[in-house]
């Protein structure tokens, strides 16, 4: 039973909760992450998430250690997003990490295809996409209008002459305005086996079935143009 | 052309609903593929489109392109088995165009269906069309069509 009157997600059957709940206990990085907390909060007063939301790593620790199940189930839902993966909190006395409890939630509720996962991660699909096709993250064509509205009016006339601006810093960068850098055509292939081998790829079908198809898509060419068949990475590993 | 909450429909084409695509036959079998104003809306500012290479073949519920916004990414699905014939470069060097003119100038693929009666089951149109939008848009919380570089049909 969750600790609180006004738990919320009591609809949702208690074993499904639990098969999460024990998905993340048996996650080979969870021993090291959680030694015990006695509420000191300095993880909370060291969290730049708790500053703006209604979010604490302290509850993180605290709920994992009293197996709280049903507000573990909460937290998965509704406050497990809202960390920004800096690992202030690992200033903890007692060597908690609740930002690594967090990121373990997070896979957990990536595997299961959660509504709210796939919501909080919607935002992010062009950067899924690049990440995962190129290898590199925020590419300069992300600067746009209405990705970067908080970026003010400028970003408007950085968006329309790109190319012009990307011309203005050192030849380091090769000037690319879709990728932050060149990608060898080596390093894509090297990826595209990691995400596979690794189940990666498979991990993004029950999120975004979208982009999923077109990745697999990419790789299947890029692999393809190289002898390897995307369905038989098994043999490829043995070989 | 039809009309629902901003969207436009040209009464000439078949739609296939939710993979929010319309298609234009051509008296030679093939057809034209293209985004809904829907679906442009959708996606924003579209800063790049990537069709698939000319020769190859695509099936049914797979993607004929690639379409990147300033804020998602994702395929545009094809309703049809068949050859993609051709490819519409002019989109490819200025995706704006699907903003624009998303059935006209913004035809994404060319392409020779393998059996066209047999995968046009789900197409439809006139009122069929805008009652399966309606719900599509309620489905998607969406208000209304919003047209970031004009429309030019």
């Amino acid at each position: 039973m969750s600790i609180y009157k006004d738990a919320k997600y009591m609809d949702v059957p208690y074993e499904e909760k639990l098969k999460l709940f024990n998905e993340v206990k048996e996650d080979m990085r969870y021993d090291y992450s959680l030694y015990g907390c006695y509420e000191c909060g300095i993880c909370v007063a060291a969290c730049p998430s708790a500053r703006f939301y209604d979010f604490s790593p302290r509850v993180f620790a605290q709920i994992m250690a009293r197996e709280d199940v049903d507000t573990f189930y909460e937290l998965l839902n509704d406050n497990v997003w809202d960390c920004s993966q800096c690992y202030s909190c690992t200033r903890c006395p007692r060597q908690n990490n609740p930002g690594g409890i967090i990121l373990m939630m997070r896979d957990a509720a990536v595997r299961a295809g959660l509504q709210s996962a796939k919501d909080a991660l919607r935002a992010y699909s062009r950067i899924i996409y690049k990440v995962m096709s190129t290898g590199t993250q925020v590419t300069p064509d992300m600067l746009q209008p209405d990705f970067f509205p908080d970026w003010g009016t400028d970003v408007k006339e950085v968006a329309e002459n790109l190319d012009v601006w990307r011309r203005a810093i050192p030849p380091e960068t090769l000037h690319t305005t879709e990728l932050a850098w060149d990608v060898s055509e080596k390093t894509r292939l090297e990826l595209y086996m990691i995400w596979k081998l690794t189940g990666n790829l498979e991990l993004i079908e029950g999120i975004d079935e979208g982009i999923y198809m077109i990745l697999e898509e990419i790789m299947e060419e890029l692999l393809d143009d190289h002898g390897y068949d995307i369905d038989d990475f098994e043999n490829i590993l043995e070989e | 052309m039809a009309e629902l909450k901003n969207c436009m429909f040209p009464d000439e084409l078949l739609y296939h609903v939710a993979f929010n695509v319309w298609i234009r036959k051509n008296d030679d079998g093939t057809l034209y593929l293209g985004m809904t104003d829907i679906a442009q809306s959708m996606a924003g500012n579209i800063i790049h489109c990537r069709p698939k290479k000319v020769g190859r073949n695509v099936k049914a519920g797979k993607s004929v392109a690639t379409v990147e916004s300033g804020k998602w990414v994702g395929p545009v699905k094809t309703p049809l088995s068949g050859e993609i014939v051709a490819a519409n470069n002019d989109v490819e060097n200025d995706a704006t165009i699907l903003n624009r003119s998303p059935y006209n100038q913004g035809w994404i693929v060319r392409l020779l269906p393998n059996s066209y009666d047999e995968d046009s089951t789900e197409l439809v149109s006139g009122e069929d069309a805008i009652s399966g939008f309606d719900a599509y848009m309620a489905e998607k919380d969406m208000g209304e069509c919003v047209h970031c570089e004009g429309f030019e049909g």
